[in-house]
């Protein structure tokens, strides 16, 4: 080793540098990563780390209110499962409801006050927002120009609602609705017809041995179908004998697929099945009246209109003799109620239940003594609400947590007239499609975030009250519907402060429900309250089951048919031209469009069709044989009032005359999940209306369809949708 | 006739002692790094001496760390904890006036983790303490420790093989702490 | 004993009826509508990863219960059956036999495991499971801050490479079983342990139990004459029992 030179010796030393260096390197990389245990600095009260905190609240993601439990730990919100003492859904939650977390922490929340600026938005801080917003205002109401403020909600209810109502009330503005989408107004105005009640029955679908339903999809989509869906279990499982379920609708709903019997009537003659039902029915009706019914219903014999209703006469003697024969018990909805004729066949539908003796019966119709009235504006009322927008030359248009510009067909013309109202507020919790149009937008709290309360509507036969409370801190910089509306009116002064003097909603709810508190218990006191209000919030409701549920006492008016076309309804588009009846339906997972923006949902698939991200035209085999298509066929759909593509989707449980697609999808804006996929059915619409509610008749348009020559693979879970004798769904006969 | 392998190698001397002296380096690298660096007792944004408060003091551990028995996580103390005692203790210290500070600002303490299981390990602290175990049989003599260091790496073979040596109930099976 | 004796042993049936519990699930086909609560409530309870569009159109979508759609017959007389399918926890598990490195295997309460941190992605246990419940980690997932914010803490979030499927929510049984020894109990009361997708549905067609207890739920309903396993004739021994769609008329 004498020989070596400065060359080698250097070489050595720079293998042992390198070594050591990346020996160095090696032992640091195999260590962990740190870690940080970061303490609390003053801890919330009862607060162990590592174990979940449970708070219960409401679901707002439907209409349904059901009672929710959300698990949370260290701060944040796990998991959303349903309130098991809560008499809506009693423990069970949707798929919908179970994604509300991925409103709660969608990355494409409004995450501070944006004010738009050299067109672009700049986020700015609330106390400036609402000083902007409340200085135009009152500015307004100073030059007595308060009628150039015009307010659009989503329909708001519980106290918060009305606490926006007199909001609105103090302001001085006549401009001002509310609306949903899926507000059943045809179900309301019947009753009102029928029974003086313009409410929501309860619908005891667990006791009912018959449950025959005119397109209402009470398992999917239908008013409250967790609710129905617990009812459901009980009907099939869940007692000594099992209630049979019958669906009549042009396409199988989820509630179709699950049905004993499913038949398609003719679309539109909804009304003319339930009157030739309750033609049968009279036959052997109890009811006092029953006579004088038979004699008016005999023009509906079932021979007689069996061919315009499209099933056969005996078909509708055997189910209205079942009907008849059991506890019967019928509902309306879907698009059965969404005709033109929408009030006539829910009239219909209770003729039907009164002849059957459904009316105030265990298993039957039960009207809430204490439904509240819609305060739903129409689509008419809406379509006025936009031509007011230019007509009174409006200055600032508020919309609170409300989408017009994506919920409603162009025809009502909301897109045109926001763009040329000066100043355009939104609250809301996304960028959706009306939001994007605004000039400011205020960021709103989600439902997990926020101050309320509800009563569910429809009710379940006694009266039901939950709070909803927050259950984690605010993820970003958003605040409540209440507190904004208090903050701004704070902002405006004059008399709105001294009016409205609380300083946040928490302080608003606990001042009302005090109130209602001490009325309804005389030796209550204050202290009494902060218990009675800890155990509303700890069970999550308040309001027990009677021992008979009896409900308000009602009786079908005699003249309720009177001057009532229970015919086939119109149609918009000739039938030669446009051979198909297109009806959009509200989808499992999307709702209407509100829940799109979910990943969760936009990768769970939908319940008939497995099909999850996008849109798709649902269209019959033998249909799609004759006009050549195959599935993934990119089909162009037009009507009068429009034309959109998407592909085609062949479904066995639809009529051949029929073509549907499901709402929720085919977003401009709202977030990353929902933004350009699919199409809405809701843009190609006619703008034909229920003629006595005005409400939107979503199944009245006539398309045509033809192939595009483009193909669109649909994305789906389903391979092969038979079960080709393989016993999956259990042995075949012979076994049990 | 022999042939020498160390012959054969001769024109590769210097390659090899090349070699040689970078894995001499490696292993200097390895041990420099462990001994000077190691990650076993980190330096804390505060210098919490357990052996004046466990030790000296005879602190419970439990008083601080109140959870061990009845949650999975043992829980570090709040600052409001701290401040209990400390807004009259020793307040001259440097060290408390750290913490006076952070109080004040109302800012948590960002400990450093000194034990710490992977995240696809379940270790219920609750189930450990109602067995019977000391916490100094997985934590070392903290009281004894004026900075908390690491006495025993938490790996998979520590568990198991204490799971079998006292015979715990599907204590050997991996759902019992894997999740 | 040797290691042939100790894999007769534990390859036999039953064998854990000597340990506490067995648990299984029943599904009422009459019950059941298909509305996918319990596929939602599923990916939020076990941190199933979001895929995106392109990877589930290959496919490669991540659903440890899925709902699956059969029809009978053609319009108008077309019926819509859907049945739940999820990971069976075999009692003699066809999956649990290739795994090269044992980390699927069935532990003592009739669960048919899956370590995450053994599994290496052979994939082979998918390619032997004839259900089909046995899902591939692609790509490790990321959540779209604060997305984040909503994974539970009681699950592992797997990574790319790693297989994995139902647990039967291990997490809850787990959590029940530790607060059944706080209480001093020996065992899980009935009713006691319900995993996600039980405890979300709303018509009550999935109950979830101990079939080593006589007078639990599922016990009895395990016993109902509607009853059936799902590919039965391939000795599998499946966990899961669904009880077949009664067929009626007006």
């Amino acid at each position: 080793m004498s020989d070596i030179n400065r060359r080698d010796f250097l070489k050595f030393v720079g293998a042992g540098g390198v070594g050591a260096g990346a020996g160095f390197y090696l032992a640091d990389a195999s260590k962990k990563t740190v870690e940080y245990l970061i303490p609390q600095v003053v801890p919330p009260e009862d607060y162990v780390p590592g174990v979940a905190s449970w708070y219960n609240t409401v679901c707002t993601q439907c209409d349904a209110a059901c009672g929710i439990s959300v698990r949370t730990k260290e701060g944040r919100a796990k998991k959303i499962e349903g309130n098991a003492n809560h008499p809506v859904n009693q423990g069970g939650l949707c798929a919908r409801g179970q994604a509300g977390l991925n409103a709660l922490y969608n990355p494409d929340r409004v995450r501070t006050p944006l004010l738009l600026e050299g067109g672009r938005y700049r986020e700015i801080s609330w106390d400036r927002a609402l000083t902007e917003l409340g200085r135009r205002i009152s500015s307004l109401r100073i030059q007595n120009q308060i009628d150039k403020v015009s307010v659009l909600s989503n329909t708001q209810s519980g106290h918060i609602g009305e606490l926006l109502d007199r909001f609105i009330q103090l302001l001085g503005t006549d401009h001002y609705a509310q609306y949903s989408v899926t507000a059943p107004h045809a179900i309301q105005e019947a009753n009102r017809i029928s029974f003086g009640e313009p409410t929501l029955p309860y619908y005891d679908i667990a006791n009912a041995d018959v449950v025959v339903s005119f397109g209402a999809d009470y398992l999917g989509t239908w008013l409250s179908p967790v609710h129905y869906s617990k009812a459901y279990g009980k009907l099939r499982q869940g007692r000594d004998h099992r209630g049979t379920t019958v669906q009549f609708e042009s396409r199988m709903s989820l509630t179709g697929a699950n049905a004993d019997e499913w038949h398609a009537p003719n679309p539109g003659s909804e009304g003319l099945l339930a009157m030739a039902m309750a033609n049968v029915v009279s036959r052997s009706s109890a009811v006092a009246d029953a006579g004088a019914w038979s004699q008016s219903l005999s023009a509906y014999a079932p021979s007689r209109v069996a061919e315009q209703i499209g099933i056969d006469a005996d078909k509708i003697e055997a189910v209205a003799n079942a009907f008849a024969s059991g506890n019967g018990l019928a509902l309306a909805g879907g698009s059965a109620l969404a005709g033109t004729n929408g009030v006539a066949v829910q009239v219909a539908v209770n003729v039907l239940n009164y002849l059957g003796g459904a009316i105030g019966r265990e298993g039957g119709v039960i009207f809430n003594s204490d439904g509240p009235a819609s305060k739903a504006a129409s689509f008419a009322q809406l379509t006025e609400f936009a031509q007011q927008l230019g007509d009174r030359g409006t200055e600032v248009l508020m919309l609170l947590d409300a989408n017009p510009v994506y919920d409603l067909p162009q025809s009502a013309g909301f897109s045109a007239a926001i763009e040329n109202v000066p100043f355009v507020v939104s609250v809301n919790s996304f960028l959706d499609e009306s939001s994007a149009m605004a000039d400011l937008v205020l960021p709103l709290d989600t439902y997990l975030e926020a101050w309320s309360d509800a009563s569910p509507n429809p009710g379940v036969g006694f009266s039901v009250s939950s709070i909803a409370q927050p259950v984690v801190q605010r993820v970003f910089d958003t605040k409540s519907l209440g507190d904004i509306v208090l903050g701004l009116s704070a902002q405006i002064g004059s008399e709105l402060p001294i009016e409205l003097p609380w300083t946040s909603a928490e302080e608003y709810l606990r001042g009302v429900w005090l109130d209602n508190y001490l009325a309804a218990e005389p030796g209550g006191n204050e202290k009494s309250f902060e218990t009675f209000w800890r155990s509303v919030l700890s069970a999550g409701v308040v309001g027990q089951r009677p021992a008979s549920v009896g409900g308000a006492n009602v009786s079908l008016n005699s003249s309720a048919t009177s001057g009532m076309d229970f015919g086939v309804g119109d149609f918009s588009g000739s039938e030669s031209e446009r051979p198909f009846v297109f009806q959009p339906y509200e989808s499992v997972m999307m709702g209407v469009g509100r829940t799109a923006n979910s990943p969760w949902l936009q990768e769970t698939p939908d319940p008939l069709t497995s099909i999850v991200y996008g849109s798709w035209v649902e269209l019959n085999p033998a249909t799609a044989k004759e006009l050549g298509i195959r599935e993934g066929d990119l089909l162009e759909v037009a009507s009068d009032s429009g034309t959109l593509t998407a592909p085609a989707f062949l479904y066995p449980g639809i009529r051949p005359d029929v073509i549907a697609m499901p709402m929720g999808q085919g977003h401009t804006e709202y977030g990353r999940y929902a933004k350009d996929r699919g199409v809405s059915p809701t843009r190609i619409l006619s703008d034909l209306t229920d003629s006595r509610t005005g409400a939107l008749a979503t199944a009245a348009t006539r398309v045509s369809i033809s192939k595009t020559g483009e193909r669109h693979g649909l994305i789906k879970n389903d391979g092969i949708t038979r079960t080709l004798g393989r016993q999956i769904l259990g042995p075949h006969s012979g076994g049990h | 006739m022999s042939i020498s392998v160390l012959d054969a190698l001769q024109p590769f001397k210097k390659a090899v002692f090349i070699g040689l002296f970078g894995l001499f380096g490696l292993v200097v690298g390895v041990w420099a790094n462990t001994t000077y660096f190691s990650d076993k007792a980190p330096v804390q944004p505060i210098n919490f001496s357990h052996q004046i408060h466990a030790g000296e003091n005879e602190i419970p551990c439990m008083y601080c760390h109140a959870h061990a028995a009845t949650s999975t996580s043992a829980g570090v103390p709040s600052v409001e904890k701290c401040m209990g005692c400390h807004k009259a203790i020793a307040t001259d210290r440097p060290e408390i006036q750290k913490l006076t500070n952070y109080w004040n600002n109302r800012e948590p303490i960002p400990w450093i983790k000194v034990h710490d299981v992977p995240d696809f390990v379940y270790f219920p602290h609750k189930r450990h303490i109602q067995a019977g175990l000391e916490c100094q049989q997985c934590h070392g003599d903290v009281q004894n420790m004026a900075v908390v260091t690491r006495v025993s790496d938490l790996k998979m073979p520590f568990c198991v093989d204490c799971h079998t040596e006292r015979e715990v109930e599907h204590g050997r099976d991996c759902w019992t702490c894997h999740k | 004993m040797s290691i042939v004796e100790k894999y007769k042993k534990y390859r036999k049936a039953g064998y854990f009826d000597k340990f506490d519990y067995h648990w299984g699930m029943t599904i009422d086909l009459d019950r059941c509508t298909g509305c996918e609560a319990c596929v939602v409530a599923c990916t939020a309870e076990n941190n199933l990863p979001i895929v995106g569009e392109e990877n589930y159109r290959l496919k490669r979508e991540i659903k440890w219960l899925r709902i699956e759609r059969y029809w009978d017959g053609d319009y108008p007389d077309a019926k819509l059956n859907f049945i739940p399918i999820l990971c069976q926890q075999c009692d003699q598990a066809p999956c649990e036999t290739p795994c090269p490195v044992g980390a699927t295997y069935h532990n003592q309460d009739g669960l048919n495991t899956q370590i995450y941190n053994r599994c290496i992605g052979t994939r082979t246990c998918a390619v032997y499971c004839p259900y089909e419940v046995r899902y591939f980690n692609w790509f490790t997932y990321k959540w779209d801050a604060p997305l984040e914010q909503q994974l539970n803490p009681d699950v592992s979030v797997r990574e790319k490479g790693v297989m994995e499927k139902c647990t039967f929510c291990i997490q809850r049984i787990r959590d029940a079983k530790d607060t059944a020894k706080d209480e001093d109990r020996r065992r899980v009361r009935d009713g006691e342990v319900k995993p996600a997708c039980v405890q979300s549905c709303a018509t009550e067609a999935l109950v979830f139990g101990d079939l080593n207890d006589p007078d639990a739920k599922v016990s009895k309903l395990y016993k109902d004459k509607r009853g059936y396993k799902v590919l039965e004739e391939l000795n599998t021994a499946p966990s899961v029992v669904y009880l077949k769609k009664v067929k009626a008329h007006v």
